[in-house]
């Protein structure tokens, strides 16, 4: 099923995931960036909006070099506040483990996706403090000003994610 | 010997929220409890008043991975109700999303939550180191099953494209054929699945259950049959309440099903199964025999066989469907509304899932009553614990606690979402 490993000739293939559910307030922010990037970014770059089941993202992120994903967090920091993890360098902590409802997140997706040697090379994770996630509530301003904040943040991101593997070697 | 309390606080890779509790007197089990505590939810309550055309849209929403069980059900209970019939390709149709399902669900449980257990790992992401290539085909499977509830759904989680009478809108020939693919690789892994778990180490354990199922004239029930039990029963659909009855009890906020002269019975892939082997293809029957399938199972810990072989048919059956597909000219058949009172049931991946609906003139519900595979199963979940543990009760705690959680998860419980943290404590006495 996976094809050719061609990271090493071909161009970096960036792939980015925005999480949640816009119909639980705050839990939107994922899906609001991804909304926010739509027709920002090189045409070679991928951007998908992902609802709920995280075990599908296995199959979108086959052959993906470098990924990134936006969601919410609740992590008892300020509403808006933005975390960045990059897993190069930092564990995912459980506190920070993105909202989710279901048997399998982020977290799970992740470290199923290494155990299998399917993961990206890097993932960097854009962790939205939420403040309410009630069904049908809109987004708080926070977390409305932190997914225009974290679109600017991600255009950067994949400038640097995109340049050649040597210059972008984990340290 | 004195009393003592085995209590597993959180149920872990099943659907929802569920702690167990044993408790032991001079070396015997006096009581086995499966408490649920998921707060209740209230669906049949918020359907009052609502018109019959949103049924199968809220109903989806009581579980993200069998939504389609509580749409199928609705929408029959409502087409039962008007006096409506859905024939022909749209009854195909039906069969095919429903086949989605099917695989999707099992696949989920038989590799990501079940095979663990069996082979002594904690989870699946553990599992997946050492049996990678196995997580990679179930995942496949999973992702044949979600292509189908995609295409067939408009989505697969909570699907919006089915409606009373049919559907809102129809796929092509053209697109179906890449889903087809998808399926033909998928039946493929769906052997080297049979065949993996067939080998698992399965612990020497029968119970003599009353099986109940649906049973078709001619098909592997999905949408359509009589209830039938192992026993003696053989009844209508509507005529389900005659037999059976749901009883409130204080340790879970889900109801227990029981059969009204007799107590427990299990509904699922096992009773399934048993009720209906004489229905799969031959090229099934005969992968179930090779993989040390009866025509009957009696061992709950081999269900996960039982699933597996249930994918396999669910694969064959959906490329039969599409094989066979043309579109109809209309998407959904004219619903007139009428005061009545209609029947549904079918087949969820976890057995049936049985709903009545009273309407006014209008088509505004009156009442509605939807009764879920697991809490059928509740009270042989229970049985099953107390017979199960009673058989080690000489072992360490944790082993028996092991045990006892993947006796549950035998039974795919979908309480409604997992959890993920697991406390034991012992209490002596």
């Amino acid at each position: 099923m996976t094809g050719e490993d061609t990271r090493k000739t071909a161009a970096r293939r960036v792939l980015v995931v925005g999480i949640g559910n816009p119909e639980r307030g705050d839990d939107g922010v994922g899906p609001a960036v991804a909304h926010r990037l739509a027709g920002r970014l090189p045409g070679d770059v991928g951007l998908i909006v992902q609802g709920g089941d995280m075990l599908s993202l296995l199959g979108d992120w086959a052959g993906v070099d470098a990924l990134v994903c936006v969601d919410a967090a609740v992590s008892g920091a300020s509403p808006g506040q933005i975390h960045r993890l990059d897993l190069a360098a930092d564990e995912l902590p459980r506190d920070l483990a993105p909202v989710s409802s279901h048997a399998f997140g982020l977290p799970e997706a992740i470290a199923l996706a290494r155990a299998l040697g399917e993961a990206p090379r890097r993932i960097v994770i854009y962790a939205i403090e939420g403040r309410c996630f009630d069904g049908g509530a809109a987004m708080s301003p926070e977390a409305v000003a932190a997914a225009e904040a974290v679109a600017g943040h991600i255009t950067a991101e994949i400038a640097r994610l995109r340049q050649p593997e040597r210059e972008t070697a984990q340290a | 010997m004195g009393t003592k309390t085995l209590r597993v606080d959180y149920l872990t890779r099943v659907e929802g929220e569920g702690a167990l509790d044993l408790d032991v007197s001079d070396g015997k089990i006096i009581a086995a409890r499966l408490n649920i505590f998921e707060p209740p939810r209230f669906f049949e309550a918020l359907l009052r008043g609502r018109s019959y055309a949103e049924i199968p849209d809220i109903v989806a929403r009581i579980c993200g991975i069998c939504p389609i069980a509580y749409q199928m059900s609705g929408v029959h209970a409502i087409e039962d109700a008007f006096g409506i019939k859905v024939g022909g390709q749209l009854r195909a149709l039906r069969r095919l999303i429903y086949c989605g399902e099917w695989i999707e669900s099992h696949a989920l449980h038989v590799v990501m939550l079940h095979a663990p257990d069996f082979l002594g790992y904690p989870d699946a992401i553990r599992m997946a180191a050492d049996h990678g290539d196995r997580v990679r085909d179930g995942l496949a499977i999973r992702k044949a099953g979600n292509a189908l509830m995609r295409i067939l759904g408009g989505r697969e989680i909570h699907p919006v494209n089915v409606r009373v009478g049919g559907f809102y809108s129809l796929p092509s020939r053209t697109e179906l054929a890449p889903i087809a693919e998808s399926l033909e690789r998928a039946r493929d892994l769906a052997i080297g699945l049979v065949a993996w778990v067939a080998g698992f180490p399965f612990p020497d354990f029968e119970r003599d259950y009353e099986f109940v199922g649906l049973r078709h004239p001619g098909e592997y029930p999905f949408n359509e049959g009589r209830v039938v039990s192992s026993r003696d029963i053989d009844i209508s659909i509507a005529e389900y309440e005659t037999e059976f009855e749901e009883r409130q009890v204080a340790h879970s906020t889900a109801l227990h099903s029981v059969v009204r002269r007799r107590g427990a019975y299990l509904v699922g892939p096992l009773a399934r199964y048993a009720l209906n082997f004489d229905r799969l293809p031959a090229s099934v029957q005969a992968l179930a025999r090779t993989a040390g399938l009866d025509a009957v199972c009696r061992n709950p810990f081999r269900g996960i066989v039982v699933r597996a072989v249930e994918i396999l048919y669910a694969c064959e059956e959906a490329l039969r469907l599409i094989a066979a597909y043309e579109p109809p000219d209309m998407a959904s058949v004219p619903v007139q509304p009428r005061a009545a009172v209609g029947f549904g049931c079918t087949e969820a991946p976890r057995g049936i899932c049985w709903h009545r609906y009273e309407f006014d003139e209008g088509g505004l519900i009156r009442t509605a009553r939807i009764v879920p595979p697991t809490s059928q199963n509740q009270p042989s979940i229970e049985a099953d614990l107390a017979e199960v543990a009673a058989g080690i009760l000489d072992q360490p705690d944790e082993v028996i606690r092991d045990r006892c959680e993947q006796s549950i998860r035998n039974y795919d419980p979908c309480i409604s979402c997992s959890t993920h943290f697991l406390r034991l404590s012992v209490r002596r006495t």
